[in-house]
Formats: structure tokens, sequence, C-alpha cells
């Protein structure tokens, strides 16, 4: 039994280990947040008999002009969505008083739900400085790429947009429960697949963060799906995209027009 | 930003300390090393009306540099028979340790949900699956084997008369097997002596 025990402990070991050799591959090979860079780089990344996705990205360049690649971390949307709406506010500083406003009502819903405080504030003043750095005329936009490659600050931003994620699922739990598959909870669905770091993001989360932070999101989708060209969806639906994420199955990147 | 994780294991070492349940002396954490705060040593109390009731349970804790996005590493120093937790290495199977940790979550909310881990026992998550055969099959037994590794191991008050037990673990002792071996052996072996022996000696 014991020997049977510690070979167990010894497997677990060695699979955490070959998850951290992945993890270690993949942060090397692209930084949290990339460079723009022309879509057309997308051509390579696909055979060319690939008929579908040739079309698409056809489609896509008529569409939009560059693209930034994102690291596929499981973290890729909140990351994404974080940067590239502070990247926009960078330049045009106009809607920076509103989610910030919209934020501390954020973190007092959470407060009010229990969060610890010595966590949350962390989280919130973190979040709040960078937000803050972005109104000051001062701040370039090679600055803010340095924040967001920061792995602490950088994380810490994507911690942060989880737990308001989760948040407003949970105050809004009648509408959301009934698109949770095999979860007997809303605080389950969160602690489970929000919360945590590294858990990708589905419609739900998208749905709930643009929500609950007032960030209209259009997210294109290219994926092997029917028609040769690539589909928007807005979030909330009906709204005006302040900014565009590019979908591929598992993995968002930010776009541009 | 370098060292992040060190930093937030410091405001969370002050925050435990100034904690209530700190102040009651349920939990604990202690630093080993000034110069090395990636390594600490957690303490819990065994919760009343369990089996570990008074006992006192030493934990091993490692934070990852990768902290607070990645869960601590935390398993038993003392030695337990919990159907949750390996009698052998001390190996916690807690779902915040594992794909539900939260950078919002604490050391502290780690001893208070290991804490809790004591006071309920999920059987069907098991991580000794030895233990939670016999905490779903025989629950008497279960209780009886844990009070007395609780009263061996952890210090917790003796309260009940182990003279049968401890004539069972003297009986190989005198065949040269060690006594945690011993206890061991015969608590998978539900106390039967001859199928203690016949798992040490095959």
């Amino acid at each position: 039994m014991a020997d049977f025990m510690s070979e167990v402990a010894r497997l677990d070991e060695e699979t955490l280990k070959q998850i951290d050799r992945i993890q270690k591959e993949v942060a090397e090979s692209c930084e949290f947040i990339g460079d723009q860079e022309d879509i057309d780089i997308l051509t390579k990344q696909y055979l060319q008999d690939d008929e579908v996705y040739q079309a698409k990205i056809s489609d896509l360049k008529r569409k939009y002009k560059k693209l930034r690649r994102t690291r596929g971390d499981g973290n890729c949307f909140f990351r994404a969505f974080g940067y590239a709406y502070l990247e926009k506010q960078l330049e045009e500083k106009t809607d920076l008083d509103r989610f910030k406003s919209a934020v501390i009502q954020c973190r007092s819903s959470l407060l009010s739900m229990g969060y610890p405080s010595f966590t949350l504030e962390d989280f919130h003043d973190t979040f709040i400085d960078i937000v803050e750095s972005v109104n000051k005329a001062s701040t370039s936009s090679a600055e803010l790429l340095q924040t967001f490659r920061d792995q602490g600050l950088s994380d810490y931003c994507v911690c942060y947009l989880r737990i308001i994620t989760s948040g407003y699922l949970q105050s809004n739990a009648e509408f959301y429960s009934s698109f949770m598959d095999g979860y007997s909870t809303i605080k389950e669905y969160c602690s489970t697949e929000v919360e945590p770091m590294y858990k990708e993001a589905d419609h739900i989360h998208i749905s709930a963060l643009t929500s609950a932070l007032g960030v209209s999101v259009g997210v294109v989708y290219m994926d092997r799906g029917e028609g040769l060209e690539v589909n928007e969806h807005v979030f909330p639906e009906g709204s005006d995209p302040m900014i565009h994420l590019l979908y591929r199955p598992g993995h968002y990147d930010i776009l541009y027009k | 930003m370098a060292s992040l994780h060190i930093t937030r294991v410091k405001r969370e070492f002050r925050e435990v300390v100034s904690s209530e349940e700190a102040q009651k002396s349920q939990i604990k954490i202690e630093i080993i090393d000034e110069s090395d705060l990636t390594k600490l040593k957690g303490t819990v109390i065994g919760p009343p009306d369990t089996p570990f009731e008074g006992g006192t349970y030493i934990l091993d804790i490692r934070i990852p540099d990768t902290y607070p996005f990645n869960p601590p590493k935390v398993k038993f120093v003392t030695k337990i028979w919990h159907p949750n937790i390996s009698s052998v290495t001390g190996a916690i199977c807690l779902d915040i340790l594992k794909d539900q940790w939260a950078a919002a979550m604490t050391l502290r909310t780690v001893l208070l949900s290991i804490q809790a881990l004591l006071q309920a026992a999920e059987p069907d998550d098991p991580q000794d699956a030895v233990v939670a055969k016999q905490y779903k099959g025989d629950p008497e037994l279960y209780r009886k084997t844990a009070k007395h590794w609780a009263q061996t191991y952890a210090g917790a008050p003796k309260t009940t008369d182990d003279a049968e037990i401890s004539a069972k673990i003297d009986t190989l002792l005198q065949m040269g097997i060690t006594e945690t071996k011993a206890r061991e052996a015969l608590s998978t072996h539900s106390w039967n002596l001859e199928a203690a022996v016949d798992s040490l000696f095959t």
C-alpha cells in the first residue's frame, strides 16, 4: 500500500512537472500581449489548400487591418479585453471616468457578497492604478504594453476581471442559471469555471464581463463553421463595439480596423 | 513587482496572525526561515466533536513563485487517518488546493478549509481509498482508528482505552515490525491481526 501511494504521489509530481514544462514553452513562444501585426500573418498559419480558413482570412482582411496576438494560457480573453480597452482609451480618454465608477461599483457589490476585502482591495487598487495611468497624458502605449507584459501586474488584472465576472454572474443568477450545464449552482460554476486562472472564457463569461463594466465587445468568429465569411457577434447584443476580438477555437486575439 | 508572491505572503502572514481564529488558537502560521518565505509551517487544531478533537496538526506549506495565481502546496506533516488525506504521504484532496483555487483566497482561507475538511470528510472524493472505504463501510471502526491516530500522532487527549489496540501493535513489534508500519497495517486491515500479519509478510 505504502509503495503504491508513493508511486501515485510520484506520478502526480511528474504530471505537475510536465504541465510546468508546457506552460514554459507557451510562455517562451508568445508574450502575454504581442506586437501589432498585419493580418496576413494568419495566411501562413493555415495550409494554402485549407479553403475554409483561407476564404475566411480573406474576408477578415477586408474588415480588419491589424492583429495583436495574445498568449494562449486560458486567460487570453480577459487579458485581451483589459488591454484592448485600455489601449483604446489611451488614445481617446472618453470613457475612463464612467469605467472607473463601474469598477468601483463592482467592488462594492463583491464586498457585499462576502469577498474578503483583504485580497479584493489589493486587486482593485492595482487595477485602478493602471486605469488612472491610462488617463494621464504622459503615459505612452509602450508603457501600457509593458504593464501588460509584466507577469504580476498582468495577472492581477486578469484576476480582478475574473472576480468581477463571477460577481456579476452571481448577482444575476436567475438569468444565467439556465446556461450552466452540469453545474447545480452559479456559485459552483463560478468557483470552477470563472475564478480560477487559466480557465478559458465562454459566451457566459463574455456576456457577464461586458455587462458588468459596460464595455461593448465585438467578437469575430473564425472557425470551421458554415460559410466563407467570418461572423461578428456583439456583447452586449445590439451595442456599438468599442473593441474587437478575433476568436479561433479556444483562443482570443485583438483586432484593429 | 519582482517578488509579488513574497510581498503577498508577508501581508497574508499578518492577516492570519491577527485573525479571530488565530486569537482562539485554532490556526497558526509560522515562518521557518526568515530568509525564505516560500516555506511555511501551518498548524490546525482538530475541531470539536470529531475524532481529531484537540489534536495539533502540523502542515507543510510551500508557496510557488506563481502565487497567488496558483495555489500553495500544502500537506500534512502530522500523520492522520482521514478519507481525504493520505495516511502515508499526508497529501490532501481539497478542491481549493487544486482546480478551484482563486487568487482572491488566502492562506487563512486554506487553513480554515482544511479545518472544515476535518469536520466534514468527503468520502466520495477520497485521497486515501482504504480510509474512505472504512469510513463508509464501518463508521464506528473508522472513528476508533482516527481517534487512535490523533492520540498517537497529534497529541489529542487520551479519552479512550486503547489496551486492545496497544496489545495488537505490541504483537507486531515483537515480530520486528516498526511501530508506524504496524499501526498502518492494522488500521488498513480493520485491526485484524492475522490480515495485518499477512500483508506485512507477503
